[in-house]
């Protein structure tokens, strides 16, 4: 019998094997505590592990958030001196979301009168041609 | 139902009974299991060598139990070759630290009048019962081996007890040992061989 290579005399050959002797007769109650404390010291361990876990996620959340607060800053800025895209160039599309959600001026867009409109535009086309 | 065949059994994944740990993580899975592996593999012995130290079975087992607590929350993610020195080298801090605290305990109750034992295990009539085994005559002898080491570790100097049983019965190699006491691989061979010519003196050339 030897111990990592080295060789062992008979005395230590005893002592150990004396020793394996008093392991092989701890009790049946000890070995259940035993085993207990083992499961609970691997529970506490298993619940550290996952607390100190969530810890690991930190930067990438982080770095989440960032990201999501500088989209929150820039969708809510109007940089200096532009305006937002409008349809004919001088209504900021702000103005148009209202015409939308505006039931009013849905009615008035309904009940809009094309062929007058029409004749409007063609009688100042008119006047305009006479004057020059 | 495939996917409960899957899933292993609470003894082998302890930590899942207590539902913190995430089951679906199979390195944290691997992990545990070999530490569960681990632990049951020396309990035994760290309880015979704490109870050697301390000579209290409630005491041993607080202090392998301590043990295991640190060796699963701090070093865990350690490679496992490290872990055997490592909780032998917790456990004997902890072992130190209940000794020391029993000495101060004992200068304070040698003040106070003396009392009976608390401890009803001690008086239990079941458990100190002899077995009604038959008793073949090698395990007499080995009774009287039993016995006789036990009480002639007893009267080893603490550093002396630790190496032999970290050597003889643990199975370290002197290296381990050494990270286990805290100190060099000179002073565990001379710890160890003092030990050894202690209990030879003791015990005799063939005790057994």
């Amino acid at each position: 019998m030897s111990r990592g290579g080295e060789s062992l005399t008979e005395f230590e050959r005893n002592a150990r094997v004396v020793l394996e002797e008093s392991v092989r007769r701890i009790d049946a109650r000890t070995r259940s505590r035993l085993n207990q404390a083992r499961h609970a010291a691997l529970a506490a361990g298993g619940r550290r592990r996952a607390w100190w876990s969530s810890f690991t996620l930190m930067p990438a959340a982080g770095a989440i958030a960032a990201a999501l607060l500088v989209a929150v800053v820039l969708w809510h800025r109007e940089p200096a001196g532009t305006q937002p895209l409008a349809l004919d160039g001088q209504h900021p599309a702000v103005e148009d979301m209202e015409l939308l959600t505006d039931n009013d001026s849905i009615d008035l867009i309904e009940g809009w009168d094309g062929s007058f409109y029409e004749w409007a535009a063609a009688q100042s086309d008119a006047g305009a041609e006479s004057n020059s | 139902m495939p996917e409960f065949a899957t899933l292993a059994s609470p003894y082998s994944m302890p930590a899942a009974l207590h539902g913190d740990v995430d089951l679906t993580d199979p390195e944290e899975q691997t992990q545990t299991r070999a530490l569960n592996q681990f632990l049951a593999g020396v309990e035994l012995k760290a309880f015979k060598i704490a109870q050697a130290a301390l000579r209290h079975e409630d005491d041993a087992l607080d202090a392998v139990q301590d043990a295991m607590l640190q060796l699963a929350r701090a070093y865990a993610k350690r490679p496992p070759e490290e872990w055997k020195p490592l909780f032998y080298r917790i456990l004997e801090n902890r072992i130190r630290d209940m000794q020391r605290r029993r000495t101060v305990r004992g200068r304070v109750m040698a003040w106070l009048p003396l009392r009976g034992e608390d401890d009803d295990e001690d008086s239990d009539p079941v458990a100190q019962a002899p077995s009604l085994e038959p008793q073949p005559v090698r395990r007499l002898e080995l009774d009287e081996a039993v016995g006789a080491l036990e009480k002639a570790l007893e009267r080893l100097p603490p550093r002396q007890r630790q190496a032999f049983l970290l050597r003889t019965l643990e199975g370290l190699d002197v290296a381990e040992t050494a990270q286990s006491m805290g100190c060099s691989e000179g002073s565990v061979k001379t710890h160890y061989f003092r030990a050894v010519q202690a209990l030879r003196a003791q015990l005799g050339e063939l005790y057994l």
